[in-house]
């Protein structure tokens, strides 16, 4: 029997060693995966570190730094973003960097600061710009130069910038505020990710960027700014200051940083908590207002150039849930599986697609496309959402990995193209992060497309190309929605299932009596559930009344809106301006078949041209340029330009073949087909799921924290340790000291119950027996010893 | 007689052995998981959801906690009960940040935790969920509390880490009556969070300033 226990003990001393000698190896693999262990002082909030092998070298290169300040007043925020071109090193240089701004931002101001001295820019044609911009640099003189790439893409140009010092190039712009599902939020973006840049190479190259200038994309080298290799330094640092005006102390919160909130008397200030973060993700600030049973509006207005414009928002009744019986659907969702989606991306565009799934009635139908160098179909017709086809979709959906190009055209073509008459209301659900470069072209051909169907678009991960998102959703009559994180997989989804069901509110008009009206968007698109009606108004005198009508279902609803009392608002004819322009754009989208396309095209173009310089706004046709008046750059000294490169957009996995286009032939087969069924698969996927489901739940609560009990803020705000946690820790310290100096406690007379420390009656208790056991055995090892000893004594 | 006590006394030698063995098998069993639960964690922060370390495990790594001035860091664990805090410290349920700004996190005083005596106010600890992000806490209090003195898990208004252990350290017998608390603030100032109804008031009023005269 005791040799039993002693194999026993000898097996177990084997485990034990086999596992400390293991131990340093399973930290290796750990360290390889993760690449440096998290550093506090660099990395915060969700930073994916990779060790960059490459960067052994330390010398001295030009950097890039951000400072952004928002000011929020009513509905319209004003932003200024300044950056910081720092040139350590002993050559003059020309700084270029690509960043990106909100769609629809309206670009006003450009100001360079070279020590105390400040250039201010004008708005010029953007060729006109150019050729000043080219002429000041070949004269040796400071200058900089704002050229605006796509709606939500610009490119700084900074010439002459000393050695040894830093120069700062001031933009501002304005941008009313989204206001959806009762939240206000504002969003500024700070990387503009890695496109996808589709068709073949052309030989000139206009600018920096990792891709060449294409067919289908004339502008690649433009829009693709070089990715740094990851490493533990901080990027392009940003800081960010928002200031609130709401007319009282007010809080805020992030679903994308983490940020710290002083609050004043008529205005909330909001900082970075870290001070400052890579420029690798889209800062959101979100807040939230009350909506009561009837519509809330909001009227700002501004006198510009003898005319007044005014910005209306209104939320329309939020029409009661489930006294319809909704329509059967059929339902394409189309999944992004590009390269630029691997990583968080792809797990959180995963879920919110299997949650979509889920939604499905027996009485829709659905189909699936994936796409990425290539798109395919998991059905070749939509098929009805018996459990049966949910469940084989779902099984391919775990089977997908994300690798490869971004070819938007074939999926589009796929989920729109040979459309089949159906009395079910047709919807597409695009789910991608909108990394492409050839936006123009799948605009139009979603325009020219569309047919029956309704376009919803989902932006997935930390830098999604919003302008695609929200422009392919308005040319589908659908809407968008984003999700940053997996955490808001849940939220956004729900939010966006309620807008699946159909449009609140349709057959928009405004009614105008009196003086014309000139308002934008001209045609008002159909609003689904949690969205506001958002206009721009344009009159000589803007002081009649006027009466926005629609239909709720089968309710017609009407709104008087008394324009006299708009609230005087600087910068309205900007935006005014800028959503002018957006429409004109767009005009051009679904022509480019047509005969009359370049007349048109010119046509467009001039028209840009002449609302840009007459409302001083940057567009894809005007650009802002300052020059410095006298020569300061040395003669016979060139410049050596310096591209700023950027950070990997958040959750983005480095190395990916951003390359080129693969040739790969468009294939429709059934992709799963010849897939032998897996139940382990399918299973693990739906484990996975349930456990985000879980985990997603917790995390709704928080960010809709208007539901959550408020059991935090009801603490008073003392910065008295004892009033804060009454009762308990410091202010009971004194007692516990007495306790000791009594020795043994008088208030627990028996030991607690596991029950006890499970209701957190008491603290968790925390020592192991291991001391113990080891002087028990001891103990008895030195008695059997002495026993032993005594009965050999004995013997002899 | 002799016989006797010759079996007598290899029972008790291989029972002091077995004891003897169980004794380090605790501490090395805590080193070892928290090996394994490295590589739960790598799984959970790659897929973003729960990976149990083992099949049959019944609770999940939930955060990694970074004591920077010690240079150690320990795979925290779902739920502060005896099966959990074996393999490493365990947060306690219900204190789950935001929702409830008070993380507590209990683990052994002499595994785990036994550098918890030489943590100081001012140190910095670094807090990384499930979800990969990552906060710093700076120790603000270290205190030495009675078992029954639960203020400490009560909610707090800013975001705070509570580390528990037992308490003399050196304590040859478990099940003490006293505790050791660390207590580290998010490092931020002003970090708040108000209330529903104050927002709610706020954005009333915000909205009505700004179309007054409309209703």
């Amino acid at each position: 029997m005791p040799w039993l226990s002693c194999l026993r003990c000898v097996f177990v001393c084997a485990i034990a060693v086999f596992s400390v000698v293991l131990a340093p190896f399973s930290f290796a693999a750990t360290a390889s995966i993760l690449g440096e262990p998290v550093n506090a002082a660099n990395t915060k909030a969700g930073t994916l570190l990779v060790r960059a092998e490459d960067d052994l070298v330390l010398r001295a290169v030009p950097m890039l730094g951000t400072e952004v300040d928002i000011e929020v007043a009513g509905i319209v925020a004003r932003t200024g973003v300044t950056q910081y071109f720092h040139n350590p090193t002993d050559l003059w240089l020309e700084g270029v960097y690509v960043f990106p701004l909100p769609e629809n931002a309206a670009v006003d101001t450009l100001e360079v600061r070279i020590g105390d001295r400040l250039i201010v820019g004008e708005i010029k044609e953007r060729s006109e710009a150019k050729k000043i911009y080219e002429k000041a640099k070949a004269e040796g003189k400071k200058a900089a130069l704002l050229e605006q790439e796509r709606a939500n893409i610009f490119t700084t140009s900074v010439a002459g910038i000393p050695p040894g010092s830093t120069v700062g190039v001031r933009i501002e712009y304005q941008r009313e505020l989204l206001f959806r599902d009762g939240f206000f939020s504002l969003r500024f973006p700070m990387v503009v990710a890695p496109r996808y840049i589709p068709g073949d190479a052309q030989a000139t190259s206009g600018g920096f960027g990792f891709a060449p200038d294409t067919d289908q994309v004339p502008d690649g080298s433009r829009i693709t700014p070089r990715v740094a290799a990851p490493s533990d330094k901080i990027l392009n640092p940003v800081k960010i200051k928002a200031t609130i005006n709401a007319g009282m102390t007010i809080t805020a919160q992030s679903p994308s940083h983490l940020i710290g909130i002083d609050k004043n008397q008529d205005r909330v200030l909001i900082t970075l908590a870290d001070g400052v973060v890579p420029a690798d993700r889209d800062f959101v600030l979100r807040w939230q207002p009350v909506i009561d049973q009837g519509p809330a509006m909001a009227l700002f207005k501004e006198r510009f150039a003898d005319e007044d414009y005014a910005l209306l928002m209104m939320i329309p009744p939020q029409a009661e849930a489930g006294n319809t019986q909704p329509l059967a659907r059929e339902v394409i969702f189309v999944l992004d599986r590009s390269g630029s989606m691997a990583g968080r991306s792809f797990s959180q565009a995963k879920a919110a697609l299997i949650l979509a799934l889920k939604q499905l009635r027996p009485e829709d139908a659905f189909n699936l496309i994936a796409f990425s160098s290539d798109a395919r179909q998991l059905f070749s017709e939509s098929m009805p959402a018996t459990d049966a086809n949910i469940d084989n979709a779902l099984e391919g959906i775990a089977r997908l990995n994300a690798e490869g190009g971004t070819e938007m055209h074939y999926a589009l073509s796929l989920a729109l193209e040979n459309q089949q008459p159906t009395e079910k209301v047709r919807q597409v659900v695009f789910i991608t992060d909108g990394a492409v470069g050839n936006e123009a072209m799948l605009f139009d051909f979603i325009k020219n497309h569309l047919g029956q169907s309704r376009l919803f678009t989902v932006g997935i991960g930390s830098a999604p190309n919003s302008h695609f998102m929200t422009d392919a959703a308005l040319l589908g009559k659908g809407t968008y929605t984003y999700i940053g994180n997996l955490s808001e997989v849940k939220r956004q989804m729900t939010a966006l299932f309620r807008r699946l069901e159909s449009p609140l509110l349709t057959d928009i008009k405004i009614d105008v009596n009196g003086a014309p009206v000139e308002t934008y968007p001209e045609h008002i698109a159909d609003l689904y559930a949690g969205e506001p009606l958002v206009v721009l108004l344009k009159g000589k005198d803007l002081d009649q009344d006027i009466v926005v009508r629609g239909a709720t279902g089968t309710n017609h609803w009407t709104q008087k809106v008394r324009l006299k009392n708009g609230h005087a608002h600087e910068g309205i004819a900007r935006l005014y301006a800028r959503r002018k322009v957006a429409a004109i754009e767009r005009s051009l989208y679904g022509l480019a078949d047509a005969t009359s396309w370049r007349e048109k095209q010119k046509a467009i173009k001039s028209e840009i041209i002449a609302t840009g310089l007459q409302y001083q706004i940057v567009t894809k046709h005007t650009s802002l340029v300052a020059v410095e008046q006298e020569s300061t750059v040395p003669f016979g000294e060139n410049l050596k330009p310096w591209a700023a490169p950027i950070n990997l957009p958040a959750g983005w996995e480095y190395g990916l073949d951003q390359s080129g286009p693969d040739t790969d032939a468009l294939s429709q087969d059934l992709y799963y087909e010849d897939a032998a069924i897996g139940d382990a698969t399918l299973m693990r996927a739906s484990k996975v799921f349930a456990h985000q489901e879980h985990v997603d739940s917790s995390a709704m609560s928080v960010a809709d924290f208007s539901s959550a009990p408020a059991t935090v803020a009801a603490v008073t705000e003392s910065t008295d340790w004892c009033s804060r946690y009454p009762a308990s820790f410091a202010c009971v310290d004194e007692k516990t000291k007495k306790d000791q100096k009594g020795g043994a406690s008088k208030t627990q007379t028996s030991p607690p119950s596991a029950m006890q420390i499970a209701m957190g009656q008491i603290l968790p208790r925390t020592a192991t027996p291991a001391q113990m056991l080891l002087i028990i055995g001891m103990l008895l090892l030195i008695t059997a010893a002495v026993i032993r000893k005594k009965k050999l004594l004995k013997w002899r | 007689m002799a016989l006797k006590r010759s079996v007598i006394s290899a029972g008790l030698a291989a029972a002091g052995m077995l004891v003897i063995a169980q004794g380090f098998w605790i501490p090395i069993k805590a080193i070892a998981a928290q090996a394994f639960l490295n590589y739960a964690w790598v799984e959970t922060l790659e897929r973003g959801a729960p990976q149990k370390p083992w099949p049959w495990a019944d609770t999940w790594p939930v955060a990694r906690l970074t004591f920077d001035a010690l240079g150690e860091s320990l795979i925290v664990l779902e739920g502060a009960n005896g099966a959990a805090l074996a393999f490493g410290p365990g947060r306690m349920i219900n204190s789950v940040y935001p929702n409830n700004p008070n993380t507590v996190i209990a683990g052994h005083r002499d595994t785990h935790f036994a550098d918890l005596k030489a943590v100081k106010v001012g140190q910095l600890l670094t807090y990384q969920a499930s979800d990969g992000s990552v906060q710093s806490f700076e120790v603000i209090d270290t205190r030495i509390v009675h078992e029954t003195q639960t203020g400490v898990l009560e909610p707090t208004t800013e975001p705070t880490l509570t580390l528990i252990t037992c308490y003399p350290f050196d304590a040859i017998a478990p099940g003490g009556p006293l505790r050791y608390v660390v207590r580290a603030q998010l490092d931020v100032p002003d970090y708040s969070l108000s209330s529903s109804a104050r927002l709610a008031r706020v954005f009333k009023e915000a909205l009505e300033m700004s179309s007054r005269a409309q209703f």
